[in-house]
């Protein structure tokens, strides 16, 4: 709302100054957006004279001038120089006195003066018109001023009339706020101050009665609760006098003529949108017009006022003509056809109240807002339709030289609904939620100010009515609100509640999930956020199959189609990020993310969203260094990371299987493993990202990954497992490399030895594998273990440990096929 | 030569070897010289049983006394020696203590992660629970239990990602009116919806943030992300005032802005609470004077809050005779911004590592 502050000033005391005022709205919750000085971009606009006058060489209807701008424009020695100015208009003559606009000045409209030619002839200048200077809607010519206005001066200080305007977002919850009188309620409560507001009223009724022109008929009440129609007659269609389309610029509007500009003028001054009908227009049946409010038909049209035809639903209301055709979409736009034109006489005035959810849902499903829609939608003064009507024909009669009809034609099925709401105030309740010392006094008459009847019961219970044009006041807590905010928030002691019999602090699971994520930094892999929408064919692209994923959830208007959807799996997006860097020379990418997924049901309102734990590894941990060399990232990288994390968690019974390639195809065969826990709990998988789900993401370079289930990590987590004693005495370490065919697993290779070497194997490590088709055999392998033989109780001795190696060596060769490798 | 004669020579010709030996191989060899098997002083030591008893006791001693201090002497020099042998190695051994360190390098967390378990941190030392719940949720939890009227703008497909409903009217208290484009089912826009399950499940005492991923249908720019993180909170309990609800903020946003920020309340209107408010605190660039930061203001908007509406309450079967309460959010991008004074927040979303390492 754009509040101009000479127009606020006529009805209460303010400061001087604007931007003391500014402080105190911002202070009781009215955000201001800006603080205009209006006039301000008028620079470069100075009253002038016309010097001469001859016609332009080169054309028969332009004229070759020279203004005369005072001081404003000097020579060398400051002499003032006229300036030569090339004009089309035809209703001036030497020696006018005029409005120039000089190079360099911006009109409304961002309209630029610059030096130009004109058929030939330089220009530098241009004499204005009322409507090029924003003051009126007046375009038939230039503005001539009276003779003895001065020359040279600026035009601004000219008019005298500096305004400052106060743009304010002006919250949902305030429609009174979107008019000035309220506006002017509301400061007036802020300063303490008294309201002076005076409207006017139609001096003389003649004519036909209103109702002897027009009936109306409210189809469905719920629609429309109140319906007003006045007429006024011979209107005089021409450009509004000046500060009537002063007002209607500083408030945000276009000066368009003066019926249209005294409908919207209203409307900002109460806040109660207004529409003209041309009366011609509107189809007459036994000498009268008959107005029908009614629910709009499926697919019944209408064009509106901005040219669009729009096609409208039953959720609508419209207004039409007898019922038949729609002149007006209700609450929203009026019609094209019953606009006011140049040769409209008489004019239907509509102060209406429509239903605030109908127009706002109306509002939605066209995409169409106004001025009028954001007054509804938030809810419009039912009680005030017929005052608001009166003040308007007045203006009409004033501004347009109109014959005010008697009477008001006033349907109001709503009548009932719109009577004022009496509220129960408790004056310690004010102060027990605010915590402060708010006195009775204090919130009896700020309430008052803020038109609120303020009755005392006694002295801790009021009964408080609001005002009509305050639907938000309809409970206690809502004027508690109102007192708090003008005592000031700013002004209440902070204190810290006792939260008695209350723990908090994070759950178990939440101190795991960070353990995660914890555990994964220090694997030298960074967290990442990514989108949580996907694109419908992510899947398919990696070759990720759908089952066990649900149905994907769809987004109705999804502000892209690759966000259409929301994501079945982490990878996509994580590989989107991995060929970011790429793009962008990052060659090393380690990055991870704990996030949902969303499994839709095809009959089910709303998915299932398991957490998971994505990681994704490129390059190598980093680039060699002087002191360091890095290997690139391989498999067992990634299998790294999963083991450490297992660890952390403390998961137990962690084993790695071969991935079926048929159930992973988005993992390269072979170098992909299930991960699971526990006793056959599947946790999810680790491996090579297969090449060609790499390219379709645009990945060339190998990628190895894991993805997790956290549902499942969180649950196999232990706090703690059992304490096992610190060996005391000496081990004995003896090596063993054997040599087994590739078939042969290192697990199973190290189940046969841990099962064979008995009590006495305490430890068993592999520090080496080794091929040679020469020295090993073609289809085999080497393995080396490291085993350490250890009695708890006593310190071997070499028979002892020759014996049970000799036993283990036997016990494994014949288990696996292997031999020992000499 | 006596043996006394003798004795006293050896002692002089170890000090004077001793003073001379330069490395611990010569004082080696002087020490075998003198005192190995075949040494002279142990020699004479042998020899001791030759002696008369009468010379022995005497001689003894001396012999003795000379082998403590040739034993003396070589020690002293050897300690001597051993220790510029340390300080010569060491002296090899210096290093350009200027070239890098060998680096484990660790993964970093990401920003907006790190702000949120601050801000997780500072509420659970108030005693504060965190809370979760379903990205995708119904009208119900995201708008209409939290007060927001049935056509409330924010409902509008403009500022709500609504999904399809795959079950329409299935959901508790599905709605009967929907706008094109709109559904029961949606991304949630906030993360109040949270605080309405956990006021419908538990009893007060209710002290707790639900900070999460939130969406919204903006476009990606600098400014904007169509997913994001909020951190909400919501305290319930018994005579909870307005100035509970400022100490707690002003507490809390020193924690995270800084002790000498100053913090500003201005009313404004949510649906969800009443009295509302807006929080601002001080410009941390110019301190509350005005800058290009705080486009002039001094101030900078950090969050939104107000008293629970007790309608709100009555929706989840809380009494608002007996409790009150208050709730908060706050944009964790926004803080992110503010606090590194970001030039665009799509940088959160893309796993640039040039950008994640350095936080």
């Amino acid at each position: 709302m754009r509040i101009s502050y000479e127009w606020l000033k006529s009805m209460v005391d303010v400061p001087d100054d604007p931007h003391e005022l500014v402080e105190q709205l911002t202070r009781t919750g009215t955000e201001v957006e800006a603080v205009e000085k209006v006039g301000a971009n008028l620079e470069h606009v100075v009253t002038a004279q016309v010097v001469s006058k001859v016609p332009h060489p080169n054309s028969d209807h332009m004229w070759l001038c020279q203004v005369s701008v005072g001081d404003k424009n000097v020579d060398a020695e400051g002499n003032p120089v006229p300036l030569q100015i090339v004009c089309g208009a035809q209703n001036f003559n030497e020696g006018d006195h005029i409005v120039c606009a000089m190079i360099g000045a911006v009109l409304p409209g961002d309209f630029k003066i610059k030096k130009s030619k004109l058929r030939g002839i330089e220009s530098c200048g241009m004499n204005c018109s009322e409507r090029e200077l924003g003051l009126g809607s007046n375009h038939d010519g230039i503005m001539i001023l009276p003779p003895d206005a001065p020359v040279g001066m600026d035009f601004t200080e000219y008019l005298g009339t500096s305004d400052t305007v106060i743009d304010c977002e002006i919250t949902p919850n305030r429609p009174d706020c979107l008019s000035m009188t309220g506006f002017a309620t509301e400061v007036a409560a802020i300063l303490d101050e008294d309201t002076h507001v005076e409207l006017p009223s139609v001096a003389t009724e003649s004519g036909p009665n209103a109702a002897d022109l027009v009936d109306v008929a409210i189809e469905d009440p719920e629609l429309c609760s109140r319906y007003t129609a006045r007429v006024v007659r011979n209107v005089k269609i021409g450009p509004s006098p000046e500060w009537l389309a002063r007002r209607v610029a500083a408030a945000g509007g276009r000066s368009i003529n003066n019926v249209v500009d005294v409908t919207n003028y209203v409307m900002y001054l109460t806040g109660q949108p207004l529409h003209a009908f041309d009366l011609g227009a509107l189809s007459e049946r036994d000498g009268k017009r008959h107005i029908v409010v009614r629910a709009a038909h499926e697919g019944e049209k209408l064009t509106t006022l901005d040219g669009q035809e729009r096609v409208l639903t039953p959720d609508m209301c419209v207004i039409t003509d007898d019922g038949a055709t729609p002149v007006a979409l209700a609450g929203v736009m009026g019609g094209l056809d019953s606009e006011i034109t140049e040769g409209t006489t008489d004019v239907l005035l509509e102060s209406a109240n429509f239903s605030a959810g109908h127009t706002s849902r109306t509002s939605r499903n066209l995409d169409l807002m106004s001025e009028a829609s954001i007054r509804y939608e938030r809810h419009v003064d039912g009680t005030n339709c017929a005052n608001v009507a009166e003040i308007a024909a007045a203006l009409f009669e004033q501004c347009c030289g109109a014959e005010v009809c008697p009477g008001i034609v006033d349907v109001y099925p709503g009548e009932a609904d719109d009577a004022p709401t009496v509220i129960q105030l408790r004056t310690a309740r004010v102060r027990s939620l605010a915590g402060a010392p708010i006195t009775n006094s204090f919130i009896a008459s700020r309430l008052g100010r803020l038109g609120c009847e303020v009755r005392r019961n006694d002295v801790e219970h009021y009964e408080v009515v609001a005002p009509s044009n305050r639907p938000d006041l309809t409970r206690e807590v809502d004027l508690i609100e109102e007192v708090v905010r003008l005592w000031g928030e700013g002004d209440i002691a902070p204190t810290i509640p006792a939260a008695r019999n209350h723990a908090g602090g994070l759950t178990l699971e939440q101190r795991r999930t960070r353990k995660v994520g914890a555990c994964l930094r220090s694997c030298g892999l960074s967290e990442t956020s990514t989108y949580c929408f996907a694109a419908p064919d992510d899947l398919a692209r990696l070759g990720i199959p759908e089952t066990g994923r649900g149905v994907p959830v769809k987004i109705i208007r999804p502000l892209v189609a690759e966000q259409s959807e929301m994501r079945r799996d982490l990878l996509p997006g994580l590989l989107r990020s991995v060929a970011y860097n790429l793009d962008h020379g990052v060659a090393n990418v380690a990055l991870y993310e704990i996030g949902r997924v969303f499994f839709g049901h095809a009959h089910r309102s709303q998915p299932d969203e398991p957490s998971y734990v994505c990681g994704v590894m490129a390059g190598k941990r980093a680039d060699d260094a002087w002191n360091q060399r890095y290997a690139e990232y391989d498999f067992y990288d990634a299998k790294g990371v999963v083991e450490e994390l297992l660890d952390a968690l403390r998961v137990t019974k962690v084993r790695f299987k071969v991935a079926d390639p048929e159930q992973y195809p988005w993992l390269q065969p072979g170098r992909a493993a299930e991960v699971f826990a526990s006793g056959g709990e599947l946790v999810g998988w680790v491996g090579n990202v297969h090449p060609r789900a790499l390219k379709a993401m645009d990945v060339d370079v190998p990628v190895v990954a894991f993805e997790l289930s956290m549902a499942t990590l969180l649950r196999l987590a232990h706090n703690e497992l059992p304490y096992q004693d610190v060996p005391t005495l000496p081990g004995v370490d003896v090596d063993l490399a054997i040599v087994v065919d590739e078939s042969v697993t290192c697990e199973t290779l190290m189940q046969r030895i841990t099962s064979a070497g008995g009590k006495l194997l305490s430890d068993v490590r592999l520090f080496d594998v080794y091929r040679d088709p020469v020295r090993v055999g073609e289809g085999k392998k080497s393995m080396a273990f490291s085993l350490t033989y250890r009695a708890a109780d006593r310190t071997l001795t070499s028979e002892e440990v020759e014996k049970a190696h000799a036993k283990l060596v036997t016990k494994v060769c014949k288990s696996t096929g292997g031999e020992v490798r000499g | 030569m006596s043996m006394s004669d003798d004795l006293k020579s050896i002692e002089a010709q170890v000090a004077e070897g001793v003073a001379a030996a330069e490395s611990m191989e010569a004082l080696e060899a002087l020490r075998v010289s003198v005192l190995g098997k075949k040494g002279q002083l142990t020699a004479i030591m042998r020899s001791m049983g030759k002696l008369s008893p009468e010379e022995r006791p005497a001689m003894g001693k001396l012999a003795n006394t000379v082998r403590a201090n040739v034993e003396a002497a070589l020690k002293a020099r050897k300690e001597t020696l051993s220790a510029e042998l340390m300080e010569r190695k060491m002296a090899a051994d210096a290093c350009d203590v200027t070239l890098p360190g060998r680096r484990l390098t660790p993964g970093t967390q990401h920003l907006i992660s790190q702000i949120r378990e601050e801000i997780e941190d500072i509420f659970c030392g108030l005693g504060y629970t965190v809370e979760d719940g379903p990205y995708v949720e119904t009208t119900w939890y995201n708008f209409t239990a939290l007060n927001a009227p049935e056509d409330h703008p924010s409902r509008s497909a403009k500022d709500t990602f609504y999904v399809v409903d795959n079950a329409p009217g299935s959901v508790a208290h599905a709605e009967e009116n929907h706008v094109q484009g709109e559904s029961d089912i949606l991304l949630r826009t906030q993360t109040s919806g949270v605080q309405v399950h956990v006021m419908e499940n538990k009893k007060p005492p209710i002290y707790m943030i639900c900070p999460g991923t939130v969406f919204r249908p903006d476009t990606a720019d600098a400014n904007h992300l169509p997913q994001f993180t909020q951190v909400e909170g919501l305290v319930v309990d018994e005579g909870i005032t307005f100035g509970d609800f400022k100490g707690t903020m002003d507490y809390f946003l020193r924690e995270v802005f800084g002790k000498d920020r100053a913090t500003r309340y201005r009313p404004h209107f949510f649906p969800f609470t009443e009295p509302s408010c807006e929080v601002d605190v001080s410009c941390g660039v110019c301190h509350g004077e005005g800058c290009r930061f705080c486009k002039g203001t001094g101030w900078l908007e950090i969050l939104g809050a107000g008293m629970v509406d007790p309608n709100v309450f009555q929706y989840c079967g809380i009494d608002p005779e007996k409790y009150t309460g208050f709730a908060f959010g706050i944009g964790v991008e926004r803080v992110a911004a503010l606090r590194y004074d970001l030039p665009d927040l799509r940088m959160l979303m893309t796993g640039d590592m040039r950008f994640l390492s350095q936080f």
